[in-house]
């Protein structure tokens, strides 16, 4: 500790040789604040490791070898394929101009459109599948600042997520309530349970209505369906509906491919808390469904379906949400769809 | 006191918050702080109940002793805002008040509303070192104090004390007029110890530092004497006085200050000035560490429980606050709290281990500055920006209490226990990598709580849980 630290000192602010430069009202923590593009501080090479992207270690490493083979092997195809496709278009077009050049132009522009829509498409199927994975950045980074209460790294990560919901008029007075606490002195944790209340508890309030909406809507339809496979269709396009809407509320917007990706997680993630949440909904699974089904055996499938949507509706509200559930509990079953255990009671 | 706490068992949703720091750690400015925020909504976003709107009001309630003044809220609160602000003068009597607050639960069995009483006590900070002589013989402190006054920092601070010290024979015959002048001198010792430019904390008794309305009681008469170990005082003698007077000082005094404002708290909130104490040296840290020690040890802790909170309540919360944090930029509030958390790591570890929860901040109830970037010779410093109080001086600067500066404090040392290093007291401006100087409170809006640095938090960790 031999190197020269600065010195104390003051300066008069009416002093002639000393020039304010006075930003509006709070000076300078406003100013140093890091802009909202700056990488996430220090977590950014770490591997991430938060419920979204669940893979067994081992598993991981083993699928390692396999998954060089079949990049090898879907590479081949694909470039065969699109090979192939890019002929059939060239040979089409010659044929049409072969036959009337007016026809030809029209193959051509068709031909275009398909381009454009194409490459569109892709476009925005990688713009959704980063930000996605943005989204579970943010979600680790956040853990990981608010367990080690690094305000720096905090400020940085809540104007993040502040500019995620930059569109949403409804979420302004939460962002300006944000905005305000991150130019305040606030502890890094305590910066954070800010955020999370102004900003995603409005959000898990609407998340919820939307899973017990689904579930309501599930659990109905398969007690009066007269078919077993219009249950199968209808819970599938809800689930599906469900996973959509969720993923949207949090600002994920998933497109097709980051939507399977999405449903691949949600299956890690129920296949994982499934086992846990012993206490929680299994219990009360096999008691609802046992107290329904002596009553009626279409009821008791109903209320079987309509937890199984509420559960795929809690793994994605966990998933998809940009930070973890810190300053609540995380909503459980029977907080989402109280109606379908009530309903066995009342059978 | 079972009586009393069953009572209030019953009554429901109370609080009985001890606000406890050494003089001048900013007590009074923290409670009228507290006060102020709640009544006025403050901007507490950090304090759950209030950032969810949950609060729907808070008032004053006439408090539960007949017998203790009221805690001067509204005078507190028009020195810190009126036209000429300053803080708060130092408090010379206990006082007390209630703040009710009145806010709905977020229980899962729907909104309910709710009130919650928070007991509030100001008290001399001074009296707080009584606290430790509880437990001590007149021997004991007599041996303890003189050790202490002739240690070498110390000692020219009470050269006359001393002089007169030698020349006192603890068997001469009992005489009121040398026990006066004992009593005067080490007095006069203890206040010069006190003052600002050597910030010592461990001197006590209290009383004699703020004696209230025993001042020239026989109670306060009396001063340490050189005695031997073993030896019994003949009756009659100095010593045999001295030592009467100093039991009627614990019984009388030291008691029932203990009994009545901190055998029965729930949370206990900690002030301390470290910033006096570092501007001071390393001997004034540690004497300020030791200090905090024997306070602490006064406190009753442990987790609360429901027949402990009925027949001997426990202090389960204790936050560790070190106050004055708007005196240096945000950025050194981590190395102030980790100075604090080495200064009292043995009060942490004893509250820890029987299971109460602990938290140390860097606190400032009434921020009295703002933060700016310094640009001098080529570097670009961390400062703060405020009114320097009258008289206040740095480097060549002397301080006028009305215009303002921009003031970079110095860096606090990365490591907490280089604070700690050394001998020196009253270090020279010269010999000190920072320097902190006392700013007035800052220019408000009328009616408007003023600023604060993490009084939500504290406020959160101390009865936050109540109010969920």
């Amino acid at each position: 500790m031999s190197e020269r630290r600065p010195r104390p000192r003051a300066f008069r602010l009416d002093d002639e040789r000393v020039a304010v430069d006075d930003a509006p009202a709070p000076a300078a923590p406003t100013a140093v604040v890091r802009s909202e593009s700056a990488e996430i501080p220090a977590f950014a090479d770490e591997p991430l490791d938060d419920a979204a992207h669940v893979v067994a270690p081992a598993e991981g490493a083993r699928r390692r070898g396999r998954l060089r083979l079949s990049t090898l092997a879907w590479t081949g195809l694909g470039g065969l394929v699109s090979l192939g496709v890019g002929l059939w278009v060239n040979d089409l077009l010659q044929r049409l101009y072969a036959r009337a050049q007016a026809l030809g132009a029209i193959g051509l522009i068709f031909a275009a459109l398909l381009a454009v829509g194409v490459v569109g498409l892709a476009a925005r199927e990688i713009a959704a599948l980063m930000r996605q994975r943005r989204i579970a950045e943010l979600h680790a980074a956040l853990a990981r600042a608010r367990a080690s209460d690094d305000r720096e790294a905090a400020r940085a990560l809540v104007a993040r997520l502040a500019a995620l919901y930059q569109g949403r008029a409804e979420a302004a007075r939460g962002r300006a309530e944000v905005a305000e606490a991150s130019r305040a002195i606030v502890d890094g944790r305590d910066l954070i349970d800010v955020a999370e209340r102004a900003l995603l508890r409005p959000l898990d309030t609407r998340a919820q209505a939307e899973i017990a909406t689904a579930a309501r809507r599930v659990s109905m339809v398969t007690a009066i369906s007269p078919r077993a496979v219009l249950d199968v269709l209808f819970v599938t396009a809800q689930i599906v509906r469900l996973t959509r809407r969720i993923a949207e509320l949090y600002g994920g917007r998933p497109g097709f491919l980051g939507f399977v990706k999405l449903s691949r997680s949600i299956f890690a993630h129920i296949a994982i808390t499934g086992g846990m949440a012993v206490g929680d909904s299994v219990l009360q699974q096999i008691v609802g469904h046992g107290v329904a089904s002596r009553v009626s055996a279409r009821m008791g499938e109903g209320v079987l379906n309509g937890l199984l949507t509420a559960r795929v509706g809690l793994s994605a509200m966990a998933l998809c949400r940009p930070a973890p559930f810190m300053i609540d509990k995380p909503p459980g079953v029977a907080d989402v769809a109280p109606f379908l255990f009530g309903a066995g009671k009342r059978g | 006191m079972a009586a009393r706490s069953l009572a209030d068992y019953f009554a429901g949703g109370a609080v009985r918050l001890g606000v406890t720091g050494l003089s001048r750690a900013g007590k009074t400015v923290f409670i009228t702080a507290l006060i102020d925020n709640l009544i006025n909504r403050g901007r507490l976003p950090v304090l759950r109940a209030a950032a969810e709107g949950r609060i729907a009001r808070a008032y004053l309630e006439p408090q539960p002793d007949d017998a203790v003044p009221r805690f001067a809220y509204e005078e507190h609160r028009a020195a810190l805002a009126g036209p000429d602000r300053h803080w708060p003068h130092s408090t010379s009597r206990i006082s007390q008040l209630r703040l009710a607050i009145e806010f709905e639960r977020a229980a899962a069995w729907g909104a309910r509303a709710s009130t919650l009483t928070l007991d509030l006590v100001d008290y001399p900070g001074e009296w707080l070192l009584d606290l430790p002589l509880l437990g001590k013989s007149y021997a004991e402190w007599s041996r303890e104090t003189i050790a202490a006054v002739r240690a070498p920092a110390r000692a020219p601070l009470a050269a006359e004390w001393n002089l007169f010290l030698s020349s006192l024979d603890p068997a001469a015959e009992a005489e009121e007029e040398t026990a006066r002048k004992a009593a005067a001198l080490f007095t006069a010792y203890l206040g010069k110890a006190r003052a600002d430019l050597y910030a010592l904390s461990t001197l006590p008794p209290g009383r004699f530092l703020m004696p209230g309305e025993l001042a020239g009681s026989p109670a306060l008469t009396f001063a340490p004497l050189p005695l031997d170990e073993g030896v019994v005082a003949a009756p009659g003698s100095l010593a045999t006085m001295m030592e009467r007077r100093y039991e009627a000082y614990k019984t009388h005094v030291a008691r029932p200050f203990f009994r009545d404002h901190f055998a029965r708290l729930d949370r206990q909130i900690v002030l301390v000035d470290a910033l006096a104490a570092l501007n001071s040296g390393p001997t004034a840290l540690a004497d300020l560490e030791n200090a905090l020690v024997e306070v602490t040890r006064a406190f009753r802790v442990g987790r609360a429980s429901t027949f402990a909170s009925i027949f001997r309540p426990r202090v389960d919360r204790i936050l560790f606050a070190a106050t004055k944090a708007d005196h240096l930029h945000h950025v050194s509030h981590d190395r102030l709290e980790a100075i604090l958390r080495a200064l009292t790591g043995r009060a942490i570890a004893r509250a820890e281990g029987v299971g109460a929860a602990v938290d140390v901040i860097a606190l400032s109830a009434v921020r009295a500055t703002r933060e700016a970037e310094l640009r001098h010779a080529g570097e670009i410093l961390p400062a703060i920006v405020g009114t320097p109080e009258k008289g206040e001086r740095l480097g060549d600067q002397v301080f006028d209490g009305v215009a303002e500066a921009a003031v970079f404090p110095g860096q606090l040392p990365e490591d907490p226990q280089a604070a700690f290093a050394g001998e020196a007291l009253a270090q020279p401006e010269a010999d000190a990598d920072w320097r902190f100087l006392r700013f007035r409170p800052p220019a408000t809006a009328p009616g408007a709580p003023a600023p604060h640095i993490r009084l939500d938090r504290a406020l959160q960790f101390l009865f936050g849980d109540r109010l969920a």
